[in-house]
């Protein structure tokens, strides 16, 4: 008796399954606010899923060698199942490859089985921990029906391999329908194609919020349905492989943030349901069970708590590590928008310092025609309109920090010396507005990025440059979507430029400490430089000492998106964690590039490596000159 | 600028920026090369504050503009010549690249010098009345002399302008010939330059509208003026204000620098910088009293000395600006250290005043605690690493000159050991600080203590360094500083070792105690031997202080020995000066002193409960000897480096194994001063 048709009739219920799961699915998602959508996505979806999802897996060798098998073998044996029985082609020499795929996926499944015998604390249980068992079941399955020959099966044999392939195929066509874990082949891949940054794909670093309409009464999203559609689909995307948890600095502190929690809260809210089925690691200090949400109802704060959306540092690193590329920063900043802009509900010192930039155009509450006081005795000129310079200098809130003042001086001593054609923007220089963007405040951002636009067209400059990664990255990403288009550059890349060009005369470092460089988030993870700063630093004749977390995968210091104004407390400080970091490599300098880090690092308790600017050990470097 | 919002907030006087509140007022330097041309040692000295953050610098404390003023005492900058110009542009070049800006003062002294050196002048005074500090005969000034001087002050306001001086303070203060003709101590003329205060106004004024009219609109142009002259017929604070009012009202000057007190006998020129005896900012509240009624900004010095008491002041609003000149004497790196959150690195000025009683004693200004103020060229403020051998250094003895002895050996980048035998460091700075209302000489430990700390010396307290641990330490240099011991044996007729007399050292340590009726005598005139009987007398004693010096603590300084006098006639310490102590002994439970008058040899007794002696220390050299054969170099510095700031030749020396070189520095040499103990150290040190 030939076992054939059964397949065939089990592949169409499947696939029949799978079209109504999705369909339901999908209406959940159609929920969201429209997107602007390229079906052009779905056929680039095979090279996103391979170039780019992959580059991500990558990282992890052993766990994507073995997706790579128990994907791949799945989707071989379907596709050959959906050819040789779907179409009732039955071709003995295309079981064969159905035979192959499904070893390849067995070998897969024996490697997901091991690691889930001690699963790293990251990983999700509940439901995700069947899955190496239903999947091995699909394969077993159809290696029995398909791989042995007819008569070779007994009717027990026969019955057993059914039921395998059952299960094996329940688990694959009702994940999405049913949001189980399969759910994420299905979203996943739609994911790809749907990508609210499709920019990512083209190898850019797409890091720039999306402006509000505030003319259209957008005020950021208050109920899960105030997502944009393919927002809500990314969540479904979701694997639960905890890759953001461990990356997330916030979590790694003790404070209420767990970026994969708050991912499967946003699922929760889509789907209606509550987090009792939740099965990994919580929001540190908050009990698993309590949240419930829907696609209309509130997000905060039953859904997820104010505190969880107020510990994060807009750091990326979650985003980063992300193996389904999805986007959490843009959520958690949306949810802060409609907190923000429709109840005013800002915690810490946030709203003193938001209402300082509203009123003084500073976050200190500064007059802003002192901003440029630490330059006076340097003979600094200030730019003019009519006087053309090649470089306008923007020093952003550092320059009221008289930590900060001795880096921006190095910075102009540097300059100086390069005989670089430079003025600063003086005293009608705001705010750039990040900090009032990342804290959701995005009506502050757009008056100061309109009023700032408005200042710089009435100078005649070829380049911003700045030492703050946060003013670069407003200025370089996100005042384009107001008209303002800059070449900005940050400062350890022009000092590499002048050094370059021959015209800083450096000399070597004279200091022989060990030295660390610390990435900031701003300008490595969000703006892609890595480079300019070590080589800055390789030419002062120093070894940099790699932390364990540095370059894409650096940890934040803490001082990013507000959160040391919203100051929500954990167990411990997440600069005290990175300066640990510094200590581990036996650093006794950590350089910086930016004046949050600086700040923040240098707010580290007692002893402690010290903190330098790659401007001040250049200026070092200058003065040891031979 | 969170810490100090004030302190960096700039200003403007007239066209000129200042980046920060902070400045160093005009002072008497007594640097000036030969004709009083600012020189090397002179621009040096400006520079490093520059280098040190300063925002500004007024130099050159009374330049006089006229050549009937003598300069010799305290080596002005001549402003009466052309010549000064270029030296002048010098110094505004070299302060300027470093962002500072820079004024210099502008005077005529009138009576307020000696007539008895070059040029041998008739000094001039409104009235002819002769001044008691300086022994200032002078005749009363004429019409012609008027016009003359007036004319010389716009000259001089020309040469400064040419030279790119950022502006020009015109002095009215400490009782010179402004302030002589607005003052009824010294103004009695009936002509229509005295009587009235217009009329007495009138010189000052006709002063500044000639400034002005050459320097222009523009230009920055102030003046110093005095807020109380604390004589019942001088000058009062009421009168002062209408006179810094009307001046303002003028519109002919940019700023008013306030300072309080009179200067023209001994005891309210010791407040014109105010010794530590006085308390903090003693006369602030007379320069806010004159900004209650101007209208330009108020500059003010006088016993302000961190950086947080400037703030405090500036932010009351006191002052707009606030001068800081002894504490950039004692360290110029101020601002910087300020800057860079690096305020307790600050060498902080305790007052000790060795910096002016030096130049009222014709000596150039130096600092007691920093070696290196106004040596520059050869001297270094900030420490550089060595280049060379990085070498084992032990010192022994934590003292002025072992501090600073390790602390630059250290920077220099040596593992450096420091033994000290007490439980804390200081030596007999430790001691001079027990002395009443001398409790601040503390301050200089306390910055070495930090400071030895902060480097990572490894101090050995508590720990009597012997030839044997020395020795274990594998020294390649050893630095002798074991400093000394009081010398009361120097005479056995003393009976110090009967312990019929006791040492300044037991009373000071309060190893002994006071007695009821005590004689001090005081072999040295420093301050130890008034300190000591002060501190007795504070305790209630009966106290007589005798001195073969021809007075009481003859050798203190023009603005210490006021001080000590105001406390001397209060507490009624008898004082006894022109007598030797020939011998102490012991007559029932009486000591009787037996004193020689030095000019007629007769003799005098006392019978007193206790005699203290102050005779000075004798060297605690013995380790020194014990060590000085074993050495490479027989313990000898080589005095032709030495003295040539060049490193010692018995350094280049092998020092491996048991070979080593021995210096010694300071009172284990032979009796010096805190500033020379320190001066040795650094001389020495900064070289290996």
């Amino acid at each position: 008796m030939s076992l054939a048709p059964a397949v065939t009739i089990l592949f169409w219920l499947a696939v029949s399954t799978l079209a109504v799961g999705l369909a339901r699915r999908a209406r959940l998602w159609r929920v969201g606010q429209a997107a602007p959508v390229e079906w052009a996505g779905l056929l680039a979806v095979p090279k996103r899923y391979f170039v780019d999802v992959h580059h991500v897996v990558a990282r992890d060798p052993y766990i994507a060698r073995a997706h790579v098998a128990t994907a791949g073998g799945a989707v071989l044996a379907l596709g050959l199942v959906a050819f040789n029985y779907g179409l009732g082609i039955y071709l003995p020499v295309l079981d064969w490859g159905i035979v192959g795929a499904a070893i390849a996926m067995l070998g897969g499944v024996y490697f997901v089985w091991k690691r889930r015998r001690q699963p790293p604390q990251r990983l999700s249980r509940g439901a995700w921990d069947r899955l190496p068992y239903t999947l091995a079941a699909f394969a077993i399955g159809l290696l029995l029906l398909v791989g042995l020959p007819a008569e070779a099966l007994s009717a027990a044999i026969a019955a057993i391999a059914l039921v395998f392939l059952l299960v094996g195929s329940a688990e694959l066509a009702l994940g999405i329908g049913i949001g189980a874990p399969m759910k994420h082949a299905v979203a996943g891949l739609l994911h790809l194609a749907f990508h609210p940054r499709p920019e990512r794909f083209e190898g850019l670093r797409s890091t720039a919020l999306k402006p509000l309409s505030l003319d259209r009464q957008e005020f950021g999203v208050t109920i899960p349905a105030d997502f944009r559609w393919n927002q809500l689909l990314s969540f479904d995307a979701c694997v639960q492989c905890g890759k953001c948890e461990q990356s997330c600095p916030a979590f790694a502190a003790g404070q209420p943030l767990n970026p994969k929690k708050l991912i499967q809260d946003l699922v929760c809210g889509l789907a209606g349901t509550t987090d009792a089925a939740y099965a990994g690691r919580p929001y540190p200090g908050i009990a698993i069970g309590s949240h419930q949400g829907a696609p209309h109802d509130a997000i905060v704060p039953k859904l997820i708590e104010p505190q969880t959306l107020w510990s994060c540092t807009t750091c990326r690193a979650c985003v980063e590590e992300c193996p389904m590329l999805i986007e959490h920063v843009d959520a958690i900043v949306g949810i802060r928008r409609s907190l923000n802009l429709t109840q005013g509900d800002v915690p810490g010192t946030a709203p003193d310092i938001l209402a300082n930039l509203r009123e003084t155009e500073t976050q200190g509450g500064y007059d802003n025609a002192r901003r440029y006081d630490w330059a006076i005795d340097l003979d600094v000129p200030t730019a003019e309109a009519g006087k053309p310079i090649d470089l306008l200098l923007i020093a952003g809130e550092g320059a009221f920090e008289m930590r900060y003042q001795q880096t921006l001086r190095a910075l102009v001593r540097i300059l100086k010396a390069a005989k670089a054609d430079f003025a600063v923007l003086g005293a009608c220089e705001r705010d750039i507005g990040d900090t009032a963007r990342r804290l959701g405040d995005e009506a502050t951002f757009q008056s100061l990025a309109r009023q700032n636009i408005e200042t710089l067209a009435r100078l005649d400059f070829k380049r911003i440059v700045t030492p703050d990664p946060h003013v670069l990255h407003s200025l370089r990403n996100e005042y384009s979507a107001f008209g303002g288009r800059y070449e900005v550059v940050h400062h350890t890349a022009l000092i590499d430029e002048l050094m370059v060009a021959g015209k800083v005369p450096f000399g070597k470092l004279p200091d022989a400490r060990t030295l660390t460089y610390h990435d900031p988030c701003y300008l490595g993870r969000y703006n892609g430089e890595f480079g300019a700063p070590r080589a800055v630093l390789g030419r002062l004749g120093v070894g940099v000492r790699e932390m364990e977390r540095s370059g894409l995968r650096a940890r934040c210091c803490g001082g990013g998106g507000g959160a040391p104004l919203t100051d929500i407390p954990g167990k411990q400080r997440i600069p005290d964690m990175r300066m640990g970091d510094a200590q581990a490599v036996g650093a006794e300098i950590v350089a910086v590039a930016c004046p949050q880090c600086t700040a923040m690092l240098e707010g580290v308790a007692g002893a402690r490596a010290q903190v330098l600017d790659i401007a001040e050990l250049v200026a070092l470097s200058l003065e040891a000159r031979p | 600028m969170a810490a100090y919002p004030h302190i960096f907030t700039p200003i403007k006087l007239n066209q000129l920026t200042l980046p920060n509140r902070i400045y160093s007022t005009a002072h008497a330097e007594v640097y000036a090369d030969a004709g009083g041309m600012p020189g090397d040692r002179y621009i040096r000295y400006y520079e490093e504050k520059a280098k040190g953050g300063l925002g500004m610098a007024i130099c050159g404390g009374s330049s006089p503009v006229s050549i009937d003023v003598p300069q010799g005492s305290w080596k002005p900058v001549n402003l009466t010549t052309d010549r000064v110009i270029e030296p002048m542009a010098r110094l505004a070049e070299t302060v300027h690249r470093h962002g500072m800006k820079i004024m210099i003062q502008a005077t005529h002294m009138g009576r307020r010098s000696a007539y008895a050196g070059d040029p041998w002048p008739h000094l001039v005074s409104p009235s002819g009345v002769r001044e008691f500090v300086h022994r200032g005969n002078a005749k009363a000034i004429e019409i012609e002399d008027i016009r003359r001087i007036i004319g010389d002050f716009a000259a001089a306001a020309r040469r400064v302008k040419a030279s790119g001086f950022d502006g020009i303070e015109i002095s009215a203060a400490h009782q010179q010939l402004i302030d002589q003709f607005w003052s009824p101590r010294t103004n009695m003329r009936t002509d229509e330059w005295g009587g009235s205060l217009a009329n007495r106004m009138r010189f000052g004024i006709e002063v500044l509208q000639a400034v002005r009219g050459i320097v222009g609109r523009d230009y920055c142009v102030g003046i110093r003026m005095c807020a109380d002259e604390f004589h019942d017929d001088g000058l009062d604070h009421e009168t002062l204000k209408e006179i810094a009012q009307a001046m303002s009202e003028t519109g002919l000057i940019d700023f008013i620098s306030v300072i309080g007190s009179g200067a023209d006998t001994h005891n309210t020129l010791a407040n014109c910088m105010p010794p530590m005896a006085l308390p903090p900012e003693p006369f602030v509240h007379l320069a806010a009293g004159i900004k209650s009624v101007v209208d330009v900004p108020i500059l003010h010095a006088q016993g302000i000395r961190d950086i947080t008491q400037a703030e405090r002041i500036l932010a009351n609003g006191m002052v707009d600006i606030v001068g800081m000149t002894r504490a950039h004497i004692a360290d110029p790196y101020i601002m910087n250290k300020v800057r860079e959150g690096r305020e307790d690195q600050i060498r902080q000025c305790v007052g000790a005043n060795y910096c002016i009683d030096r130049m009222y004693s014709g000596s150039d200004t130096l600092c007691v605690q920093n070696a290196a103020t106004s040596r520059e060229a050869t001297m270094p403020h900030v420490i550089a690493p060595t280049k060379g051998t990085k070498r084992r250094v032990v010192v022994v003895g934590a003292g002025p000159a072992g501090l600073e002895a390790a602390r630059v050996s250290r920077s220099r980048g040596h593992d450096v050991v420091l033994f000290e035998r007490n439980n804390a460091v200081g030596g007999q700075i430790n001691l001079a600080a027990k002395a009443p209302q001398r409790e601040q000489m503390a301050g200089i430990v306390r910055w070495f203590d930090m400071e030895t700390k902060r480097l990572g010396i490894d101090r050995r307290l508590g720990v009597e360094a012997t030839t044997d641990i020395i020795l274990g330490e594998d020294p390649d240099v050893v630095i002798m500083a074991t400093g000394g011991r009081s010398f009361v044996d120097q005479v056995a007729g003393w009976g110090a070792a009967e312990g019929v007399s006791v040492s300044s050292w037991d009373i000071l340590s309060e190893k002994v105690p006071p007695a009821e009726n005590v004689l001090v005598y005081d072999g040295i005139g420093a301050h130890a031997g008034f300190g000591t009987a002060d501190f007795l007398a504070s305790r209630g004693c009966t106290v007589e202080i005798v001195t073969p010096d021809v007075k009481v603590g003859d050798d203190v300084g023009g603005t210490t020995f006021p001080i000590f006098y105001r406390r001397l006639y209060a507490q009624g310490i008898i004082p006894t000066p022109n007598f030797w102590l020939d011998r102490v002994y012991a007559e029932g439970n009486k000591k009787i002193a037996v004193l020689r008058n030095e000019y007629t040899d007769e003799l005098e007794e006392r019978a007193v409960d206790q005699v203290v002696i102050e005779n000075g220390i004798t060297p605690n050299a013995e380790l020194y000897w014990s060590l000085k054969e074993k050495s490479l170099n027989h313990g000898q510095t080589n005095l032709n480096a030495l003295y040539a700031n060049e490193p010692q030749p018995a350094l280049r020396e092998p020092t491996e194994g048991n070979r080593f070189v021995l210096f010694r520095v300071g009172d284990c040499v032979s009796m010096h001063n805190i500033h020379a103990a320190i001066y040795d150290s650094l001389r020495l040190c900064k070289d290996f």
